[in-house]
Formats: structure tokens, sequence, C-alpha cells
């Protein structure tokens, strides 16, 4: 399991020899609605760039008050971490990702960029349309970029890497439903992460490998189940101080958790379109649901698939979609009386200060501090 | 400044009336807050002893010392102690705790051993931190809230300016009280603002009607304080959705539930009356502590 973790802290080593391989480009995306399948299908290896928390001096003249993540983004790619991506594509979003995009752009020239929009109303009848139009622009210029036709076989087989990648994702994902899990929190977290950096098809053997082996691995035991909602995470480190604290973390809604391969794309003549449909129809993220709030549904009945005993809300401090979608998440956690954890987080997680809370959020829902020490004697007061 | 005017008095009490000895079961509690510590004794559920000190440099003296203040003359030594708990910012710092408890859970029992069975909402105002805690009407915690890295410090805030205004920390709370209308509170964003504010409505008589008196300004940064632990207090899951009547039964623990300027102004703005114990409230934590060890 620690391969994947590795792997993260590796991803760049994993680019660049992915480029020395193959000769190929890699793409980097910031938001999750960016169309992966069309890079793969023109033969590009599309990486989602992460935020690492290293230490930053050089963004506070463009970027103050963001949210840390974006921040550590421009920094990491100022500083060229990042130097092997051949091209950035972001998706209307947020705007503080945005801002990121065309800070690490005006500083930082790479040889490819693009801006692909995408309605914040995600539900709306014309929606599709605009989106399919705007993925026929992004495969135009992937096709004039790197010289080569995006044929409907390259499109289907994507498709199709893409799918499986999903799908057995969701199968590591249903085994945490299990009431002793076979994985962590953390270890699923970090196979997640892993898969938005990797080749689809490598990944794809490396789960089908891991989800043999994990038919005979022994469960974790009993631990207080939860769930994680929040701002995007980069890697584990809140799961695994939930782990360290007897807790574990079944299930998540977040943009870089379940709510990136959550949905398939089902195939129809109009590739483009059945790609629109796809990304229209991943769970909502706060900014694409403003209108319909099916967010927080979707979060109750991830949270009632996954038995889950209390919910954690971890936002990133400045994230002002989650800032402002919360309310309601916290409105419907309250009417079905589901306990949550709330408390802001950047991605350097404050552990002492995160620590207590979620000690004291775990105790509330352990039944062992229910005993009645001491209570016959409160009443006698 | 030659007089400490931020200081609670350090306090020690035990009980005439219980004999250690005779007890099945003696419990030890120790609260070791960021500024003061505070150790309680049970003997069989009941308050046998406490003791309140101020910290120095080191959390793990401050433990010790309320520790060996809490057994006092009473002949009681660690090894007679059955069951002991640490909790509090500092409780990794007391070695001869066996176990290690959060804050919420503690302040909790603690109320409700303090103000009785009925508290449903406890409010934790430390030198640090702000809790709101909501209970259920059994023995279970229901929700709680916590303030954010801003406004962390609450109690220490109120302890230097109490030594800038040459004010003692237990009459500054009455004093401000004694105004006959409540003036502008000052900034409610930081306490490092609020501060400065305050400092800054000595400066500019000029600029207003009526100069303020000293009353007006205590009162002034005090209702600062008790409109940031609303704010954490007015997160807090309600007992019963559409019950306008939220925060009935409501106890303040800590340093800050001793300062009159702040709880009485809460307790206007949430139009109810807090609890009251015979106990000082800073205690809630340790003998919460010793009742879950």
């Amino acid at each position: 399991m620690d391969k994947f973790k590795e792997m993260i802290a590796h991803r760049h080593e994993y680019a660049k020899a992915w480029k020395a391989r193959t000769g190929g480009k890699v793409v980097g995306w910031f938001e999750p609605y960016f169309p992966e399948e069309l890079a793969y299908a023109a033969g590009m290896l599309p990486v989602r760039v992460l935020a690492e928390h290293e230490t930053d001096v050089i963004t506070d003249k463009w970027m103050y008050a963001a949210c840390y993540p974006v921040r550590d983004i421009v920094n990491l790619i100022l500083r060229g971490r990042y130097d092997y991506i051949d091209g950035y594509v972001t998706v209307e979003g947020c705007q503080w990702m945005f801002n990121a995009f065309e800070v690490a752009d005006n500083n930082k020239k790479a040889p490819f960029t693009h801006y692909l929009f995408l309605p914040d109303y995600t539900d709306a009848p014309t929606s599709k349309d605009v989106v399919r139009s705007e993925f026929e622009v992004l495969k135009g210029k992937f096709e004039a970029w790197t010289g080569k036709e995006i044929t409907k076989e390259a499109l289907d087989n994507a498709i199709e890497v893409y799918n499986k990648n999903r799908r057995l994702l969701r199968c590591i994902y249903e085994l945490r439903r299990a009431d002793s899990p076979a994985l962590l929190g953390s270890e699923a977290m970090n196979i997640v992460l892993a898969s938005q950096v990797m080749d689809k098809a490598e990944m794809n053997q490396i789960l089908e490998k891991l989800l043999d082996e994990l038919e005979d691995r022994k469960p974790v035991g009993d631990k207080i189940r939860l769930m994680l909602v929040g701002s995007e995470t980069f890697d584990s480190r809140l799961e695994e101080l939930v782990e360290s604290l007897g807790g574990n973390i079944v299930i998540d809604e977040l943009d870089t958790g379940s709510s990136y391969f959550w949905n398939e794309t089902y195939p129809q003549r109009d590739r483009l379109m059945a790609l629109s449909l796809r990304y229209l129809g991943r769970p909502h993220n706060p900014i694409k649901d403003s209108n319909w709030r099916r967010r927080p549904q979707h979060i109750f009945e991830l949270s009632e698939d996954y038995h889950v005993d209390g919910v954690i809300i971890a936002k990133q401090i400045y994230c002002h979609l989650h800032g402002t979608d919360n309310y309601a998440v916290w409105k419907l956690l309250r009417e079905r009386n589901i306990p949550f954890l709330f408390f802001e987080r950047d991605t350097g997680l404050p552990e002492e200060d995160t620590e207590l809370r979620l000690e004291a959020f775990m105790n509330m829902l352990r039944p062992g501090l229910t005993r009645l020490v001491g209570w016959h004697k409160a009443m006698s007061l | 400044m030659t007089k400490e005017y931020g200081k609670w008095p350090e306090s020690g009490w035990s009980s005439e009336t219980i004999d250690w000895k005779k007890a099945k079961r003696v419990a030890a509690g120790i609260d070791i807050g960021t500024t003061s510590t505070q150790a309680a004794i049970l003997c069989d559920g009941e308050l046998f002893s406490y003791a309140s000190v101020r910290n120095g440099a080191s959390f793990k003296k401050a433990a010790a010392s309320a520790l060996s203040g809490a057994m006092g003359s009473t002949g009681l030594s660690q090894k007679d102690i059955h069951a002991s708990a640490a909790t509090g910012f500092g409780r990794k710092h007391a070695p001869f705790a066996g176990t290690l408890l959060d804050e919420v859970h503690c302040h909790a029992k603690g109320a409700r051993f303090l103000f009785g069975p009925e508290v449903r909402t406890v409010v934790d105002m430390g030198a640090q931190s702000v809790k709101a805690i909501r209970l259920y009407d059994w023995d279970r915690v229901r929700d709680f809230m916590m303030n954010d890295k801003c406004a962390t410090g609450f109690g220490r805030n109120v302890e230097i300016i109490c030594d800038l205004l040459d004010v003692p920390i237990t009459e500054i709370g009455a004093k401000s009280l004694e105004v006959d209308s409540e003036p502008e509170p000052v900034s409610t964003t930081c306490f490092t603002f609020a501060l400065t504010e305050t400092l800054g409505l000595f400066g500019e008589p000029e600029f207003r009607a009526a100069p303020l008196t000293l009353n007006e300004v205590y009162a002034s940064y005090l209702f600062s304080v008790a409109w940031r632990v609303l704010g954490v207090v007015g997160k807090l899951q309600p007992l019963d959705v559409g019950d306008i009547k939220v925060y009935k039964e409501l106890a303040f623990t800590g340093g800050l539930a001793k300062n009159p300027g702040i709880t009485k102004r809460i307790e206007s703005e949430l139009q109810v009356t807090a609890l009251e114990s015979k106990y000082d409230p800073m205690l809630a934590g340790a003998i919460g502590a010793a009742i879950l060890a």
C-alpha cells in the first residue's frame, strides 16, 4: 500500500520517466471538470497539478489571502517543480484556481495553455451542448498542438480505459463499505490521488492486482466510521490523524476523492456529447451546485450507504466555495441527525489543534464515554 | 508595572467532612490550561479537594504543583489515588496521569457536576480557546464548536487589558456593568485589534461629544469578547429545530466565567439566565477528568 504514497511523492519523476519512455507530452490540469479522455486520446499524459505545501515566499505578490493549495500550486510551478509539463488546461470553476492558472501563465509561459468554459448551471437544458462545443474546441486545439488527429478509435479507447479505472476505483471503495473494511481511509485516498497523476492503463493493471490482494487481506478491525467532506486535499495526513485516534474514514466526498471517479461515461455515437454528459453528471462540487443543491443529498446518501457514525467537514481556509455551501450541508445533516465536525484547515494540517477536535468528536461518537460514572452523584446535587 | 492585575489568585480547598481513607475510589483529574492549571480529587464521586495554580514556563511543573496543592495537608499521596486523568492544552505533560482526555467531554461532565444534571449548553471560556458544547438530556455530548485560529487567546487578552488599564481582573466585569448605556463595542474580528482599539479610546476625546468613562471603556472591550463567544455558541446544533429557546440551561465554565461583564452580556443577548454553582467554574475541566478517569 505504501507504493501509492510513494508514487504521489515521486510523481514528478514518474512523469519525467513517462515522457522519456514514450516521447509524449504531459498536460497539467487544475479543475476536476477537465476531460482527461481527450488528452489521453491525443497520446498525452494528463496530470493533476497537486499542491505540496512547500515553503512559499513568492506568491504573496499576486495571491494574498487565496487558499493555500492554489498558492502552493503557483509556488511549485514558478519554482520549476512542474517544468516537465508541456501545457496547462483549466476549466471554469474556482476563481482562486483560475487565478493560479493566470499567474502561472503570466510568469512562466508554457508551450500550451487553454481555458475551457463550463457553465455553473450544470443541469440547465443547454449546458450539455455548450460543454460539447467547448470540448470540440479543446479537441481541435490538442490536434493542432500535437499535429495528430484524435480518431474515434483513440477516443473510444480513452473512454474505455478511463471507465475501467473508475470501475476499479469503485471496487476499491466498495470494500470500504464492509463492517470491518480491508483497507484504511488513508490508503484509499493515496490510491485515488495516485490515479490522478499516473498513466491510467498502467494504473488499471496495478489496481486489478491490488483488488486480488485485498481479497485475502485481514480487516483493519472495528473503528469509528467517518466520512470526509470539504475542500480538496492533496495528501492523506488528515486520514492518518483520524486513524491514529481510532477512527477510519470509510468514504469521502472530495473532488480529489470519490467525486473524481464516481460516474462513468456512457458510450454514444457522439463521443463528445457522451463526455459532456459524463462531466456534467459527476457529483456536483459547490460551485456547480448553487441552483439545484444536489450536493447535500449526495453527501447524505453516501453517509447512509457507508454506515458512517459521523461526518468530518474540513474546509480549506479562504475556500469561499465550501464556505458558502457548508451551510446547506450543515442544515441537511442536522435535519437528519447526523453528527458532524466542522473545522478549517490549510494544506499543512495544524496537527495539535485538529487532533483535539477530532478526538473530542470521536469520543462523542464512541459509546464508551457514555458510561454513567459519577452521574448518580451529579443527580444528587 | 509593579502590580499584576490580570491574574486570578491561586486557590485551594479540601473537604473537612470527607475521609479519603474510607473512600473506595479516589480519582484525580487535572486540567492543564495555557495559563493556569487546576487539579481536583474526588472520593467516591464527591469533591474532596482542589487546587488552582498559575502556570510558569513549564506545564510539567504546573501539573505537579496543582496536584500536590490538591493533596495539600490531607495526608493523601499519589499512590493512594486509584485513577487519574489529564485534560487541557498541556495534558501530555502530566506523566502521572493514567488517561488523557479531550477537554470537551471533561468540561461537559464537570459542568453537570458543578451546575446540576439539567445543563444542556456549556460555554467554556478559557485563556486560549472557547468551546460551546451542547448536551443531550441524558449523559452524552450532542454537538460542540470551538473557535478557529482567529480569535484565540480570549482569556489571556482580558488579562493583558487588565494589566494595561490597571484594573483588577476580579473587578473589571462588575465595573463594566456600571454604565448607563452600552457603548459601541471595539473590534470583534481579532483580539489584537480589540486591544489596540480599546487603548485608542483614551486618545480621542476630541472626536466624541462626551469622553468615555473608564467603565465604558471596559464595557466596550468586554462586549467585543462576549460578541466573539456568541459567534461560537451560535454555530451549535439547536436543541430542537424551530425551538427558539435553544440556549436554555446554560452554564459557563473556565476563567472568563467569573467575569460578569462577559457572562451577563451573553445572557442578555441569548435571553437566558445562566446556572450558578457554589464552586469555582474554572474547576469544571479537572472535575470532569476525575469523573472520567
